[in-house]
């Protein structure tokens, strides 16, 4: 339908959410399409579920022998493998294990039960996309796999020829072409949604505990895993990381949650910006140089940062 | 050291009309256009049908959902497909999407039609906002117009799994 501006829009449900994409250039209807099918291509190539998805025939692949993987895959596991490194494996794809456990992942067919201590050390990265594992690990991309797909999406949209547009993969998003406006929605009450500004050619990812894959009990609808200690996470609070591209904005929101002390390091690599939302309050980072936030929202938090620091516990300002 | 470090506001520090209470909705595609989205260039004919009671308690037994609506938004492809409108409600959302089935039963393509989410009761009420906004409770609440995008909490499609599963039965069932 053509809305203001005359901005194709289309939803479709892929990823296990709602995918939204729209677009406006000559090639916004051709390009709407590509970009959908690349999305459905990767969820086929990285799910968890399908049992013939280069994850799945991993999973299941013999130790210690070179499989190829889909370049994209590749890809993917090759930021994973990154980010695990930097954030010390509070980032980590080998977390299928606890997940299975937990009961928010099926237990893969015709594999062995994985090695407990097995981490993303684990996982081998070859010449020529080909991939091998050296204990039995269970791979999961859920936590990377849907900003990486709504970057191909904008790929596409692009090749296309479509000069604006957004991707919106159940709220790990890219803007580009023309700013848009983005909200974030609280935590705790979804009808309250939270004005980031306005973004433009930039990813933004949030990663909350309150709408997973398990609803209704709080204490067991977070399917986060810290891989350090293998246990499920429940924070109630929503981390909002905006990166240049998507696939590390959704990566590095679980660093922000799993790993808050470093994270500002990490961010700063990444030139990565992160905004927390939780019952108390936000909490920012970088504190400047930040032109994407609410200018009045940065100004409040500045007066309040600088008048109050010595009345705010000590811990409600470093960390948990 | 400085630039290390998380800057920290506490909510009630926050001016409430940074949060915007609106419902958030998205019209994607008129009837017309979805039909044409996912049968491009053939002619669809309008066949409303009404279930019985029997084919609702057998569509209820093989898809393990439960039938809401007994007449069936149902349009037929000149090319033996089918095209289906269907609704799907959620605590929040209410979701109406277009489901196309090849002649063989297959999904063709799911297109979402009209999404939108309903907060309305929760933030028109004074007592509620008030527990939520602390001191500041007295500042207007923003009716923010412009909500386009929105990022956090990945909503589940699962009401849309469930949807489509209902219809596969009814297509098994009624359609066949």
């Amino acid at each position: 339908m053509k809305s203001r501006s005359s901005e194709l829009r289309r939803a479709r449900p892929l990823l296990g959410t709602i995918v939204e994409i729209g677009a406006r250039g000559p090639g916004a209807s051709a390009g709407i399409e590509a970009a959908f099918r690349e999305v459905e291509t990767i969820h086929q190539l990285m799910s968890f579920h399908e049992i013939d998805s280069d994850v799945s025939c991993l999973n299941r692949a013999p130790l210690l022998t070179p499989l190829a993987v889909d370049p994209r895959t590749y890809e993917v596991l090759t930021w994973a493998q990154r980010i695990s490194a930097l954030s010390e494996g509070a980032f980590d794809v080998t977390v299928g294990a606890e997940l299975v456990a937990a009961g928010f992942l099926p237990e893969p067919a015709n594999s062995e039960y994985p090695f407990p201590e097995a981490n993303f050390r684990d996982l081998s990265l070859l010449p020529d996309n080909r991939v091998l594992l050296k204990r039995r690990a269970w791979i999961d991309l859920g936590g990377i796999a849907k900003g990486y797909a709504v970057d191909r999406a904008v790929m596409m949209l692009k090749q296309f020829g479509v000069v604006s547009g957004t991707v919106n993969a159940g709220g790990d998003l890219f803007v580009f072409g023309a700013a848009q406006p983005v909200h974030i929605r609280h935590p705790e009450e979804p009808g309250l949604k939270f004005p980031l500004g306005k973004i433009l050619n930039s990813a933004v990812a949030s990663s909350s505990g309150c709408f997973s894959a398990r609803e209704k009990i709080h204490a067991v609808n977070d399917p986060l895993i810290d891989p350090r200690r293998n246990r499920r996470v429940n924070w109630r609070f929503s981390v909002t990381v905006i990166a240049a591209c998507c696939i590390v904005a959704d990566a590095l929101t679980k660093v922000v949650r799993l790993a808050i002390r470093q994270a500002p390091r990490i961010l700063s690599q990444f030139g990565a910006r992160a905004l927390i939302i939780d019952r108390r309050g936000l909490r920012i980072f970088p504190a400047n140089e930040n032109d994407t936030m609410s200018s009045s929202l940065e100004t409040a938090a500045r007066v309040v940062n600088t008048e109050t620091r010595a009345s705010i516990p000590h811990q409600a300002v470093t960390g948990l | 050291m400085q630039k290390s470090r998380w800057i920290w506001l506490p909510l009630a520090q926050v001016p409430i009309a940074l949060f915007a209470p609106a419902s958030y909705g998205a019209t994607y595609l008129t009837l017309e256009q979805a039909q044409q989205a996912i049968f491009p260039g053939e002619k669809l004919s309008q066949s409303f049908i009404n279930l019985t009671n029997q084919q609702v308690q057998e569509i209820e037994r093989r898809s393990d959902t439960n039938v809401r609506r007994k007449q069936i938004q149902l349009w037929k492809s000149t090319n033996g497909g089918f095209f289906i409108v269907d609704e799907v409600v959620g605590k929040h959302e209410y979701i109406t999407y277009a489901v196309g089935l090849n002649s063989d039963g297959t999904v063709k393509q799911i297109e979402i039609m009209t999404y939108r989410e309903s907060y309305g009761y929760e933030v028109r009420n004074a007592d509620w906002r008030a527990q939520f906004v602390g001191k500041s409770a007295s500042a207007p609440l923003k009716l923010d117009k412009d909500i386009k995008n929105i990022s956090g909490a990945t909503l589940s499609c699962r009401h849309i799994t469930d949807g489509v599963k209902r219809i596969l039965a009814t297509y098994e069932v009624a359609l066949k």
